[in-house]
């Protein structure tokens, strides 16, 4: 036998496949000239001398390829001249005989095959008997790429002549010439040995060359797959096959076939085709008998892959249309969930993470072909449980290929259920995320939590709420097997910010069951330390405030009501203060915002002693301002919105209110720098003017206009004091703004003379200010300011006081 | 109509799926490698590791490794065209030229030198234990297998035991 090629580098092969492509041009010519010339043995002879090339042991099999695929369509040449011969009449029966003494086999039977595929269409002999011959002869060439390259010209060559009929009777067998057609089953026969003998080439291919280029040869060996592929791809090809004759006569042999030929390489690709090339019909019906092959294969196989992509098949088969889905009668679960424990078990070096992906692979399974079958998904939840304690496995680390896995394995009823609240029906669900190490559970928490956010799952009870921040612990609390190390502050915001939104889902139909709700989540964030608490309890108190406003909707059918909000209050006091004492900075202006929506609330909401409430909540944020406000900037800041917040109130009665304004105002005054303390005063002018407070159970709005221009004046007084000419004109204009407004409002205490006086102020000043960009901003300021006068000037609205006297 | 003439053949026994797919008994692979220069002067040789592999029956052992110079192949050719009927391939050319005085370089001590006959004793070996008949000699058996020669053997067959 000649040794195999020892790998020639590129350019070598590249100068031998030229050498053999200039011969099979010559020859190729010669051959054609001397059929034209109708001199059939001296184009045998030339035809034979081209495919002499094919002889070759020192091309690649990527070459070889190439020099194959060349002569073959020169070969056509020859058939057609043949086909043409027989329709003229010529015997093709001495024809097959005479190339037969063709020197060389490989030339030979490949002109055997041109001539046997013209001799059955001529029906000189039964088409069985040449089919069989021609298989059968193909066994002289036992070199492996040659031979498998034949046969592959053998089997492209009877792709349209193979008989395909099913029916068996003795009399139907014959055509109208009397010879013997043959059936289908003939046609299985015929592919079933080449594929076998090609099978056999292909994984002897293994053992040829040295050992050290082995690496090399399985390289080689997947190249060539397909040709040994194209005989599963011709039976399945066969219209006389149905799903009894496939099960009967096809796939056994075939299963046969793999099984024992003990090669990896062989058994991946030829479990695969048989998946890719049958229909999903076979499939079913046969299943038992494919996986049981599937445990049967080399140690070595990947026997995963296989499995994992017959169930994305039929997974795809079932939810196609017009498939008609799964036959009743096929127990698609059971089968699969048993023959999968029984390859693991046969398998006892099977790495883990390969296990837990064929469980995966069941879910997948259950989820797309049984729906319904919440339980079909437990269980392979339960069996995974039971594997992971077989083994021994108590602690799965993150980025282990295991956990991997089960992350997948987990993520899929996620993914498909897209509602969260279905994962608490499953009862082996939350045990098994306790398998892994904390990395792993927070991600797979964030996972979980994420699409309750991103499908808008409402969560509409106690009992799910704890049950899934429970599952969610390591967001919602520390850890006992937490790394020391500190964490991304960015990453951290982020996911404590899911927790947030998260929080935002829980809504009960029922305003009871949603207290319940938000006292369990208030229970479990309470745990959550100083740095978790500033992201999750303020949503929690945002959603009290929605509560006390539902329960103000359903007052007339709830009599309880007004107790119920005053409970809630507490809470949010109580809640607030948690964030008090945190004694951060930022948090304490948080919560100085959140005690002012809540009075703003309470006293939206009304229930019974909701000013003393209202009262309560902005005296908190008072003393949170003088206590723990320190900076400048966010005392002015603080101010504003106390301010702000009265000034929108209207649930205090006169001393009360009376004492708040008052306070407003002292603290406006106090505040550290000019201008600050300028703007602060005119929002508390505005207070004067808009505030409201309620006199005799009647709602009073105070426009008092003499303290309003107290204020303003006070305000002018402290601009005055500013030294910087730029801040003090923009604080002139923004106060003469704020005198245009109440004096349009119908502040009578209000005067032109006041008003063209700062005109007359800021004009002066206005042109001796550098020229800046800010100095550019306050001058538009101005000339709008004065814009609108004129335009108030010449379109006097009836109803309010007329600019008469106004100097522009 | 069965056995019309062109079609017509010899049964032939079919084949188990066992002898099929079972992986050729014949099995023998030879690697010369690991070229090692030892000795100083005129004591100075190259020898290298000759390493066995095969499942073959006529061999006691499936692996073996020795290390032989180029003398000891001389040897074993020797041997063989003196007992055996086989025509023993040649070996590398002895490069009598590298030998002489007032060299430049290294001589027959040249790695490229080295390297083009260990591939030639590569051949050879392969050659020459692939043929069955010289598989029954004993002097290629001690040549592979034994740790060292001893040219005072015994000459005879080596039987399947």
């Amino acid at each position: 036998m000649p040794t195999t090629p020892l790998g020639s580098p590129t350019e070598e092969q590249e100068k031998l496949l030229i050498e053999s492509f200039d011969i099979v041009k010559q020859q190729a010519f010669q051959m054609k000239r001397c059929l034209d010339k109708n001199k059939l043995m001296d184009g045998l002879k030339h035809a034979s001398n081209m495919l002499n090339e094919l002889r070759t042991s020192v091309l690649s099999p990527k070459s070889y390829y190439e020099l194959y695929i060349k002569i073959i369509d020169e070969l056509r040449y020859l058939e057609e001249y043949l086909t043409d011969e027989f329709l003229k009449g010529r015997k093709v029966h001495d024809l097959y005989e005479l190339v037969q003494y063709a020197g060389n086999i490989v030339p030979r039977l490949y002109l055997l095959i041109t001539v046997g595929v013209v001799y059955i269409k001529s029906k000189e002999l039964s088409r069985r008997d040449i089919l069989k011959d021609l298989v059968e002869m193909c066994r002289g060439v036992q070199h492996p790429l040659r031979g498998l390259f034949l046969r592959n010209y053998l089997l492209q060559c009877v792709k349209n002549i193979l008989p395909d009929r099913q029916l068996e009777l003795e009399n139907s067998e014959n055509d109208e010439d009397g010879m013997e057609v043959g059936t289908v089953s003939d046609s299985i026969d015929f592919i079933h040995l080449n594929f076998s003998e090609m099978n056999k080439l292909w994984v002897r291919m293994q053992h040829q060359g040295h050992t050290r280029d082995k690496e090399r040869r399985e390289i080689e060996r997947r190249e060539l797959r397909i040709l040994v592929g194209t005989n599963l791809v011709r039976l399945s090809q066969l219209d006389g096959i149905d799903v009894e004759k496939y099960k009967q006569d096809i796939l056994t042999f075939i299963l046969e076939q793999i099984v024992s030929c003990r090669d990896a390489i062989a058994q991946e690709y030829l479990m695969e085709c048989i998946i890719q090339v049958f229909p999903d019909e076979y499939h079913l019906q046969t299943l038992n008998g494919f996986l049981r092959a599937c445990s049967d294969l080399s140690p070595s196989v990947n026997v995963k892959n296989i499995i994992i992509s017959l169930i994305n098949r039929l997974s795809v088969f079932a939810q196609k249309e017009n498939s008609g889905g799964i036959p009743d009668d096929i127990e698609l679960f059971d089968i699969f969930s048993s023959q999968i424990a029984n390859i693991t078990e046969n398998r006892a070096d099977m790495p883990a993470e390969d296990i837990i992906s064929l469980q995966a692979s069941l879910v997948t399974l259950a989820l797309t072909c049984y729906p319904d079958r919440i339980d079909y998904v437990d269980k392979v939840l339960g069996t995974t449980s039971e594997i992971f304690e077989k083994m021994n496995i108590e602690l799965i680390e993150s980025k282990s290929h295991v956990c991997r896995e089960l992350s997948r394995l987990l993520r899929l009823p996620v993914d498909n259920y897209k509602n969260i609240l279905k994962l608490l029906e499953l009862k082996h669900f939350a045990p098994l995320i306790d398998v892994f190490d904390y990395l792993a559970r927070k991600s797979l928490s964030l996972y979980i939590l994420t699409n309750a956010i991103d499908n808008e799952t409402k969560i509409g009870t106690a009992e799910q709420t704890d049950a899934i921040l429970t599952m969610a612990s390591t967001l919602i609390t520390d850890q006992p097997d937490e790394p020391s190390i500190n964490e991304d502050p960015d990453d951290f915001a982020e996911e404590q910010g899911v927790v947030a939104r998260f929080i935002h889902l829980l809504e009960a139909d029922e305003a009871d069951i949603q207290y319940l709700m938000l006292n369990t989540v208030r229970k479990h964030v309470g745990t959550g330390g100083v740095k978790r608490i500033r992201y999750t309890l303020p949503p929690i108190v945002f959603r009290l405030f929605d509560l006390a406003e539902k329960y103000k909707s359903v007052r007339e059918d709830d009599d309880k009501w007004e107790k119920k909000c005053s409970k809630i209050f507490q809470m949010c006091h109580q809640t607030i203060s948690v964030l008090i004492k945190a004694e951060t900075v930022e948090l304490a202006e948080l919560s100085l915002r959140l005690f002012l929506q809540g009075a703003v609330v309470a006293g939206n909401v009304r229930f019974d002693g909701y000013e003393t409430v209202a009262y309560e909540f902005l005296t908190q944020a008072f003393s949170i301002y003088e206590d723990d406000i320190c900076d400048s900037k966010k005392q002015f800041a603080a101010v504003t919105l106390i301010t702000a917040a009265l000034e929108k109130m209207t649930c205090f009665s006169t001393d009360n209110h009376e004492t708040l304004r008052t306070h407003c105002a002292q603290a406006a005054n106090k505040l550290l720098k000019k201008p600050d303390q300028a703007r602060a005063i005119v929002n508390v002018a505005n207070v004067f003017w808009n505030g409201k407070y309620i006199e005799d159970g009647r709602e009073v709005e105070m426009k008092d206009g003499k303290r309003v221009c107290e204020c303003l004046k006070k305000a002018l007084k402290i601009a005055n004091q500013c030294m910087d000419q730029a801040a003090q004109l923009q604080l002139f204009i923004e106060i003469l703004n704020q005198y245009l407004y109440f004096y349009e409002k119908g502040n009578d205490h209000i005067n032109i003379q006041v008003l063209n006086q700062l005109i007359g102020k800021i004009k002066d000043d206005l042109p001796n200010l550098d020229a800046t960009d800010e100095t550019e901003l306050i001058r538009t300021h101005f000339e709008n300011t004065i814009e609108h006068l004129r335009n108030r000037i010449e379109n006097p609205e009836t109803d309010e006081p007329s600019y008469t006297g106004i100097v522009l | 109509m069965a056995n019309n003439g062109a079609t017509a053949k010899i049964p032939v026994k079919k084949q188990t799926l066992e002898d099929a797919y079972s992986p050729p008994a014949n099995f023998l692979e030879i690697d010369v490698i690991d070229p090692q220069t030892h000795g100083v002067g005129k004591k100075r040789y190259t020898d290298y590791e000759v390493r066995m592999k095969t499942n073959l029956p006529v061999f006691k052992v499936k692996e073996s490794s020795v290390r032989r110079r180029y003398s000891d192949f001389d040897w074993l050719k020797v041997e063989l065209e003196r007992d055996s009927k086989i025509v023993v391939p040649p070996l590398p050319p002895k490069a009598w030229s590298r030998q002489l005085p007032f060299r430049g370089d290294d001589g027959i001590f040249e790695d490229e030198f080295i390297d083009e006959r260990r591939r030639g004793l590569e051949t050879f070996i392969n050659k020459v234990a692939g043929h069955p008949l010289a598989q029954n000699e004993r002097c290629l058996h001690m040549f592979l297998q034994e740790p060292v020669i001893d040219k005072n053997y015994i000459p005879g067959k080596v039987r399947l035991t």
